[in-house]
């Protein structure tokens, strides 16, 4: 039998993901631009609650978005209504964004001339945790139709987020959302974290969304 | 999910290690994972066979400790005395 020996390495498997996102913040942060990711399930309203976002913002402050999705460049087209610059990043068969696919969309893009940019990622409540996009402030999106223990279920995206946003909230009665139980999720699994309800569709919430967003800076 | 990406940055990272050590012959890649990592190990060690064919890694064993917290690095290689 072969001798072998071990020899310690000690090396994080996301450290070039790490170092790139450290150095794309320093970009956003030299350039004065606001960057906030927004994740969760597909479904759960990235795009509407982005389109209205956008919307709201685009008249006192330069805003872009960059959207990932599988494929197609639906998103991307729904939300170039806005009239705001938007790029869709088509990821194929990769279920995240990572640091390398937001330097690469941003090549053509001057900083400088941004306040905000909005990045959505793939939906998916799993993989986008482990990815650093160098973003300031991390969005997870939750809808009154997919369950209150979705925190619960996905503690890691959850922890890897510093607000949770509940959409749909026009649809809650419907559904019989349960509003204590969504929070007790929420809290149970990030004590202390911050929660916004809203409803893109009549824009109830909104204003707690972008005070949150504007206070900054 | 992204478990063979994340296989192939591992074999991208021993790749480099085994380089700067002067190309040892590798046995094992030993991996601590925590369960807040968000990584599935029986898809990742699926991934890493899959990700090792065809480079300097073929037929290396990947080992993992799981542990409780969020790392997820590469602690040592085994390698030929």
């Amino acid at each position: 039998m072969t001798e072998t020996r071990l020899i310690e390495v000690r090396r994080n498997v996301f450290k070039k993901n790490d170092l790139l996102a450290r150095e794309l913040r320093a970009r956003f942060h030299n350039a004065g631009t606001r960057v906030i990711s927004l994740v969760s399930s597909p479904g759960s309203g990235k795009t509407a609650f982005l389109e209205r976002t956008l919307s709201e913002l685009r008249d006192r402050f330069r805003v872009a978005a960059l959207v990932g999705d599988l494929a197609t460049d639906n998103d991307a087209a729904r939300l170039a209504r806005t009239q705001v610059p938007v790029k869709q990043i088509t990821t194929g068969t990769v279920c995240h964004l990572d640091a390398e696919m937001v330097q690469r969309a941003l090549e053509d893009w001057t900083l400088d001339d941004l306040d905000f940019l909005f990045i959505e990622n793939v939906g998916n409540l799993v993989c986008p945790s482990s990815y650093d996009l160098g973003e300031d402030l991390r969005a997870v999106l939750m809808s009154v139709t997919e369950g209150e223990d979705k925190p619960r279920k996905y503690p890691t995206i959850f922890n890897s987020a510093d607000v949770a946003i509940i959409t749909k909230s026009d649809l809650a009665e419907a559904v019989e959302f349960d509003r204590a139980a969504a929070r007790a999720s929420i809290e149970s699994v990030r004590p202390g974290m911050k929660v916004i309800e809203v409803s893109a569709r009549t824009g109830a919430g909104m204003s707690d969304w972008l005070a949150e967003i504007c206070h900054v800076d | 999910m992204h478990e063979l990406s994340i296989a192939v940055s591992i074999v991208d990272a021993v790749c480099e290690e085994l380089q700067r050590r002067g190309d040892p012959k590798l046995h094992a890649v030993h991996l601590t994972m925590g369960a807040l990592s968000g990584i599935v190990k029986e898809s990742l060690l699926f991934a890493f066979d899959a990700a090792c064919e065809g480079t300097p890694l073929a037929g290396t064993r990947l080992v993992i400790d799981e542990t409780a917290g969020e790392e997820f690095q590469v602690t040592a290689l085994e390698i030929e005395a």
